[in-house]
């Protein structure tokens, strides 16, 4: 049976009936037509749907919609300030941490989780963090290095 | 790769869980913890061979060749607090059913005493399983492997089982009867995961031998307690055994010969290869059984040689 959930997304409060066994993933993608997170695998393997949840990353594709229902969900959309890049994705960009690009989204806020929780993480800590979220281009140097230019920015401006 | 059709409840007290699952007769409601295993396990399978199953298993025996019904409905235990958090009350340290993966691996509680335990959760999944799984999941889903479950054998837990008709405990060690079995009855709900706080003179360890660092099922894993005396001679102590087994095992005669003697390295050695020949591993893609042999001898070895270690360390302080 539908039921109406309410729920921030980037900021912006919505209110929608949905089915019950209707992901969080299909919910951001199809409902609210919020392309930008990725669905890979759907079984909580690869990582590409992470969006944060209430500010922890989790997968989208094993979390329910209605599960969701009065939390604060942040997607890749809501990342950049109007036209500015996000540092992250800044860094990202600048280090060549994107081939395909289908990883991204998910590599990006598992990556933004990360630097709020631990400002300064060491080489091992940024691949722990990111152990979650498969990327089959890159080998995931690019992404490492990417991740830590990011910190660096983010010191100087702070 | 699509959800099968199940209705969902989101009961806000343990009181209401309960109410909802006394007319779970035939198993057609089913509970939803962290959700990292169940809504991978009831979506609709598009390749048979994708069914569960379990060669090393007697046909029709403890694992399903068949995929279950999907559930009807789903009884969702996220929202009720009394399932959540880390609690020292007297001597024992209750862990919510609800209580994440990640919780475990931050608290300073589960750290210092149940170090066995911080070790499995911090090796558990990636780090998005362990933001949403539970241990309680992890408990119940009884996976022979379980980076949760045999630590919480090997320090002794007592689980507490709640039904509409009241509470029972049951020691974690009694509770899983096969792959994915347990004591747990249709009506019940796993509230808590109890452990005394072990002495001051004790220590524990795990170890997951693994293919990779992330998301991986264990080829072997090993829990080990240990308790000394002023003299240094083991009082008690269990040994855990994860994925050697349908379920996990406990080397009770590698423990035996511990007991009552000081930890020699030749004392540890020889225990080890008693619960080498204890365990009953099977031979799949993860690891031969011959392998598998071997790697429990290791590393039980190495295992007790680190709560040894440990203990000194806790003295020497």
């Amino acid at each position: 049976m539908k039921k109406i959930i309410k729920l921030k997304v980037n900021g912006i409060e919505y209110e929608l009936a949905v089915e019950p066994n209707r992901t969080l993933v299909d919910f951001i993608r199809k409902d609210l037509g919020l392309t930008g997170t990725k669905k890979g695998c759907s079984i909580g393997d690869c990582g590409a749907c992470t969006v944060l949840m209430d500010g922890t990353p989790v997968f989208s594709c094993l979390v329910l919609a209605m599960e969701a229902d009065g939390c604060g969900i942040r997607t890749i959309e809501g990342v950049a300030d109007g036209n500015k890049l996000h540092p992250v994705q800044e860094a990202f960009v600048s280090e060549g941490a994107i081939q395909c690009g289908f990883c991204t989204p998910g590599m990006v806020m598992t990556s933004i989780a990360l630097l709020k929780d631990n400002p300064h993480p060491s080489e091992s800590e940024i691949r722990r963090a990111i152990s979650g979220n498969l990327c089959r281009c890159t080998g995931y140097q690019k992404i490492v290095e990417a991740v830590k230019k990011a910190e660096e920015e983010l010191r100087v401006k702070s | 790769m699509s959800l099968p059709k199940f209705d969902l409840l989101q009961p806000k007290t343990l009181q209401e869980a309960c109410d909802v699952l006394k007319d779970n007769r035939n198993g057609s409601i089913r509970i939803l913890a962290g959700g990292t295993d169940i809504l991978v396990d009831i979506r609709r399978k598009i390749i048979p061979e994708h069914l569960p199953r379990c060669k090393g298993c007697e046909p029709g025996s403890l694992t399903a060749q068949t995929a279950p019904p999907p559930p009807k409905l789903l009884v969702a235990l996220s929202r009720i607090p009394e399932l959540k958090g880390i609690r020292i009350v007297d001597d024992e340290i209750r862990i919510g059913a609800m209580t994440v993966i990640a919780e475990l691996c931050q608290s300073e509680i589960v750290k210092t005493h149940l170090t066995a335990l911080y070790e499995g959760a911090v090796s558990l999944g990636s780090p998005l399983v362990r933001n949403r799984g539970a241990i309680g999941g992890n408990i119940c889903n009884a996976r022979p492997a379980a980076d949760t479950l045999i630590p919480a054998v090997a320090l002794n837990a007592t689980l507490k089982l709640q039904s509409a008709q009241g509470a029972r405990d049951i020691p974690v060690s009694e509770f899983v009867t096969g792959p994915g079995k347990t004591k747990i009855q249709s009506d019940e709900i796993l509230t808590e995961i109890i452990f005394k706080i072990p002495n001051n003179r004790s220590a524990s360890a795990f170890y997951k031998l693994a293919n990779r660092k992330a998301l991986e099922i264990s080829i072997v894993n090993i829990a080990v307690i240990l308790t000394l005396d002023n003299e240094g001679a083991v009082t008690e102590g269990r040994i855990a055994m994860g994925a050697v087994g349908p379920t996990p095992i406990i080397a009770l005669e590698a423990m035996k010969s511990l007991i009552g003697k000081k930890p020699s390295d030749d004392l540890l050695s020889k225990a080890a290869r008693i619960a080498a020949s204890e365990a009953k591993p099977i031979s799949d893609h993860r690891g031969a059984m011959i392998y598998r042999r071997e790697m429990v001898e290791v590393l039980v070895h190495r295992m007790l040689n680190e709560t040894v270690n440990r203990i000194d360390l806790i003295k020497g302080c």
